[in-house]
């Protein structure tokens, strides 16, 4: 998704810029730019990779203040004119953009006198700035006087000539700025620019930053006010790709450490609790009514496992909403309500919408995301972590296994305090839970077997997957990663609507991929299985069962109880992966794919 | 100056231990035998490393990354062929300068090490070898040496051997040594080995030496994973985020990984390695021990003098007696060898089964309830009650 960097200081600005652009560069893009502002306002920008924009770049400019930006395309398509900074008409103020204004029609209708040379909905805050700056108004009132007229979600970036100066504006778009000796940093990600500072304040909704050289000012509500620093103590350079040829696999091979981390000092397999260091009132959890959650993309998958843990494990009616979707209606009582919002950024723009939605009904909140700081923890009333590190393969692995493990046991926390877990219960799931890291391993020494399979069946027309129960979610996830990254044909389905439809699509170069472990009704799927192999289709089972003689590829799965379908996903996600990998797709940026993404 | 280190052998006669892990990442006190190494030369102020790593290389890649955690650069060589040291270093010609250190990474050894060899870049000789006294030394390269330097590595001889001076296992190099690999004699079998390629160069030039008496520990049959991870497990360290019970009993000496549980009345004596996310249930007794990540000792369990592989799990009640046996390695007999039982990975002993001393359990293997196992039992393997 679009990155923004800034940089205001005694250094010189182009390479502290064009560094932040590349570490931006694992969000996505299709276009990339950058201003400097040395008296006058130089763009250079180019739609494609970073390194066109390069091309075009000068090698060394004095200018001491810097903008960039990478672009995923929203209004208007990837081309040099869309891409950011846009500047105004006297091409004394450049702008860089993230998020949508969904006023710019109107603005742009008002903004009659001005010429414009994009497509972008951006092009509009040149302009309006133009006209405010104007007389002798400051630049602070200038911004604060567009804000007003905006409407939509943004965080955009401004640097005007002759200023000495960068300004900036969020809402419902994330913002940092890192404070160091040499000046003063600004991005859409704190990854920009941690090789420089590790000092960060956060903007809030609604905010105004000034940075100069050696100050930063920040204006909330028409007041300044001191910026809070906090420290970053993770490394920057945590997720490089470590001798693997791409962050999906090496990301792929670290879920047994992610997991330990996620579970790890939260367990009490003794009594059969969790310690999750939530503060929720239990007279709360004890008149629910129901839990909600709302997710996008793999994170709904794991809300689709977790809905059914809880209503197993925490006897609680569990519903799953996509963000995009949600709504609060139907008569639902918001106080008895607990709506949950998973996502790994913690900036997904339609889950961030989805849970204002619930808190504006009155609904208890609570996020589980992976990202500290998140926009997402700072909206709701509880937020839990997921602990899996730092994330940076578009397609998500250890997040799903991480999230559906805190998931679990966040169900336990709820079963417990509703009463309805008994401890014994309880400590099975716990030790169930402590599995899951040894058993992932297993799966991931037998990674041969999998790419073997994947490399044989990899030039198929489509590939089903099918599941029932926590295998369902599963055979959604698979079908998933293999369409993210190999850019085929997949598509998963409950193991037995299969006959009310979709069977007419089974052939026998439709290889169909099953689970049948505990916790998925394998005895049932296996109808459904032999439903496939009778029209020819090779059938491959990840499988804690014994039934070899049903199948044409067998992947074993360790037991882990009814974690054993977030077990068998594992191979899904190797298959995926080498099925991508035999094609030689961009496994790590999927065309057309962000890893946040921050507009609705 | 950067180090290259070899990473990339099996080591086969630690199987079952090595037949999902590279020998380097064998866990001492819950650390890979690599990560003394790697540290070793962190410490001696070099900050690039060039890791050669082949067989399961996943296991290296994914805990060393890039090496940020010990604050140096990690590059990473495949060697996908196993024919040799020789043939390893043959992998880094292109990543590394004109002078450059190769380092053994299965043997764990100090910083002084490092530096001692790195300091005779003065000298302007073409080769450093680092020597070292070990007894009994006949399965490693003794060197020959004389006033100029070696004269030879004469590989694992046989026969009567006086010398205990071998070959420590850290080298410096210029590129000459890229020439005496190419030159020097292969194995039938194609392997050429970096003893043979230093046997040239000692033949044509001068190779220097570094007599080195500080700490080297090698890992070569399963038994000695016991005794070095004895060695190095010293201060009891409350586990960060681990669980232990009130009423366990925890010695000093003991070393337990993150997450980790030990329940009510278990014992954990001196000389054990408790890696993360293990369970040792109620009233187990673990003592001088190798317990890998991920695996449960039910409750009432025993074991003694044992190496526990990950993911494995040790029944309630069952009992690993320990003490010393006769163990066959590769068609070799070791007497007298302290050795309760090797239990390899993701292997589940039922409830009271009783594991004779010397016992090598291999992977996935189950153990049914009640059953007594001894000798060698193959990977895979259901052992039932006769």
């Amino acid at each position: 998704m679009c990155g923004i960097i800034g940089y205001i200081g005694s250094q010189d600005a182009l390479p502290i810029v064009q560094t932040g652009l590349q570490n931006l560069d694992y969000r996505g893009y299709d276009s990339a730019g950058v201003a400097l502002d040395s008296g006058s306002i130089e763009v250079y920008k180019r739609e494609g990779k970073i390194d066109n924009l390069l091309d075009v770049v000068p090698e060394a400019s004095d200018a001491n203040c810097g903008i960039g930006h990478t672009r995923w395309s929203t209004h208007g398509p990837p081309s040099n004119a869309n891409s950011h900074p846009h500047t105004d008409c006297t091409g004394r103020i450049a702008v860089v953009h993230n998020g949508i204004i969904e006023n710019y029609d109107e603005l742009k209708a008002e903004l009659s006198g001005h010429t414009f040379t994009s497509g972008t909905d951006t092009e509009v805050i040149p302009h309006l700035l133009e006209d405010e700056l104007d007389g002798d108004t400051s630049p602070v009132e200038a911004i604060n006087a567009v804000v007003d007229r905006l409407d939509g979600s943004y965080a955009f970036v401004v640097t005007i000539a002759g200023t000495d100066a960068i300004l900036a504006a969020r809402e419902d778009s994330p913002l940092v700025i890192g404070h160091a000796d040499d000046g003063a940093y600004l991005a859409s990600d704190v990854t920009a620019f941690l090789g420089h500072t590790r000092d960060v304040s956060y903007l809030e909704d609604g905010d105004v930053a000034v940075l100069t050289d050696g100050d930063v000012e920040i204006h909330r509500g028409g007041c300044p006010v001191e910026p809070t620093v906090e420290t970053i103590d993770w490394e920057a350079d945590a997720a490089e790709k470590g001798g693997y040829e791409h962050y999906m696999l090496k990301e792929i091979h670290e879920q047994p450490q992610a997991l330990r981390q996620t579970i790890s000092g939260r367990l009490d397999t003794d009594i059969g609790d969790v310690d999750l260091n939530l503060n929720i009132p239990e007279e709360y959890l004890q008149s629910l009514e129901e839990v909600q959650f709302v997710a996008c993309g793999t994170s709904y998958y794991a809300g689709e496992y977790a809905a059914r843990l809880f209503e197993k494990i925490a006897d609680v009616r569990a519903t799953v909403s996509l963000a995009s979707e949600y709504m609060f209606d139907g008569g639902r009582d918001p106080s008895r309500t607990l709506t949950i919002a998973v996502t790994q950024s913690g900036e997904t723009a339609d889950t961030l919408s989805a849970i204002r939605t619930a808190a504006e009904a009155g609904a208890r909140t609570l996020a589980v995301t992976n990202t500290l700081g998140s926009t997402v923890t700072r909206e709701v009333d509880d937020s839990m972590y997921i602990r899996a590190g730092p994330e940076i393969g578009v397609a998500a692995t250890k997040t799903f296994a991480s999230q559906v493990i805190t998931l679990a046991m966040l169900s336990v926390y709820t079963g417990k305090r509703c009463g309805s877990l008994s401890g014994g219960r309880a400590s099975t799931l716990l030790e169930n839970m402590r599995a899951v890291p040894g058993a992932i391993q297993q799966v991931l020494d037998r990674e041969q077997q999998v790419k073997a399979v994947a490399e044989e069946y990899a030039d198929s027309d489509a590939f089903f997957f099918i599941g029932r129960d926590l295998g369902y979610p599963v055979a959604l996830e698979g079908a998933l990663k293999l369409k993210e990254i190999s850019y085929d044909h997949a598509e998963g389905f409950a193991s037995g609507e299969l006959k009310h439809g979709p069977l007419a699509l089974v052939t026998e170069t439709t290889p169909v991929l099953a689970v049948l472990t505990e916790g998925s009704r394998s005895e049932k799927t296996l109808n459904n299985v032999k439903e496939v192999q009778a029209r020819g289709a090779p059938v491959i089972v990840a499988s804690s069962m014994e039934n070899e003689k049903f199948v044409d590829e067998l992947f074993k799965v360790p037991s882990a109880g009814l974690f054993e379908p977030l077990v068998a996903n594992v191979y899904w996600q190797l298959f995926a992966y080498h099925v991508a990998d035999s094609k030689g797709r961009p496994i790590d940026k999927p065309r057309n794919l962000a890893k946040s993404v921050t507009v609705e | 100056m950067k180090a290259v280190v070899l990473a990339a052998g099996e080591g086969r006669r630690l199987q079952p231990l090595t037949s999902r892990r590279p020998k380097p990442m064998i866990p001492v006190a819950n650390k890979p035998v690599l990560e003394y190494v790697v540290e070793a030369v962190a410490e001696a102020g070099i900050e690039e490393v060039v890791l050669v790593v082949g067989y399961k290389r996943e296991r290296i890649q994914t805990y060393f990354e890039n090496g940020d955690k010990w604050d140096i650069e990690i590059t990473y060589a495949i060697q996908d062929a196993q024919l040799g040291t020789g043939h390893a270093v043959q992998q880094v010609q292109s990543l590394v300068d004109n002078e450059f250190l190769v380092l053994n990474g299965d043997r764990i050894i100090d910083a002084d090490l490092v530096e001692e060899v790195r300091e005779t870049e003065s000298r302007e000789t073409p080769a450093t070898i680092s020597v070292t006294r070990v007894e009994p030394a006949q399965e490693y390269g003794i060197t020959v040496t004389d006033d100029d330097g070696l004269v030879r590595i004469d590989e694992k001889p046989t026969g009567e051997s006086q010398s205990t001076v071998i070959n420590a296992g850290v080298y410096r190099f210029t590129d000459t040594i890229f020439e005496a690999i190419e030159k020097c004699n292969r194995s039938p079998d194609g392997e050429v080995c970096l003893p043979s390629a230093i046997n040239h160069l000692a033949t044509e030039t001068t190779v220097d030496i570094v007599k080195y008496h500080g700490r080297w520990l090698d890992v070569t049959y399963p038994w000695d994973l016991l005794f070095v991870n004895d060695t190095i497990v010293t201060a009891h360290e409350a586990p960060e985020n681990g669980q232990v019970a009130e009423s366990a009993t925890v010695t000093d000496r003991v070393h337990i990984g993150e997450g980790t549980a030990i329940h009510a009345n278990a014992t954990v004596k001196r000389g054990t390695s408790l890696g993360p996310n293990v369970t040792v249930g109620t009233n187990a007794v673990v003592s001088n021990a190798v317990v890998m990540q991920d695996a449960t000792i039910d409750d009432g369990a025993v074991v003694r003098d044992c190496i526990v592989d990950e993911n494995v799990t040790i029944g309630p009640n069952a009992t690993v007696a320990g003490g010393t046996a006769t163990v066959a390695v590769e068609e070799t007999v070791h007497t007298d060898v302290t050795l309760g039982g090797v239990i390899g990975a993701n292997t589940r002993l039922g409830g009271g089964a009783v594991i004779s001393p010397g016992t090598v359990i291999g992977d996935d293997v189950t153990v049914r309830d009640g059953t007594t196992v001894g000798g060698q039992i193959e990977s895979n393997a259901t052992i039932y009650r006769g």
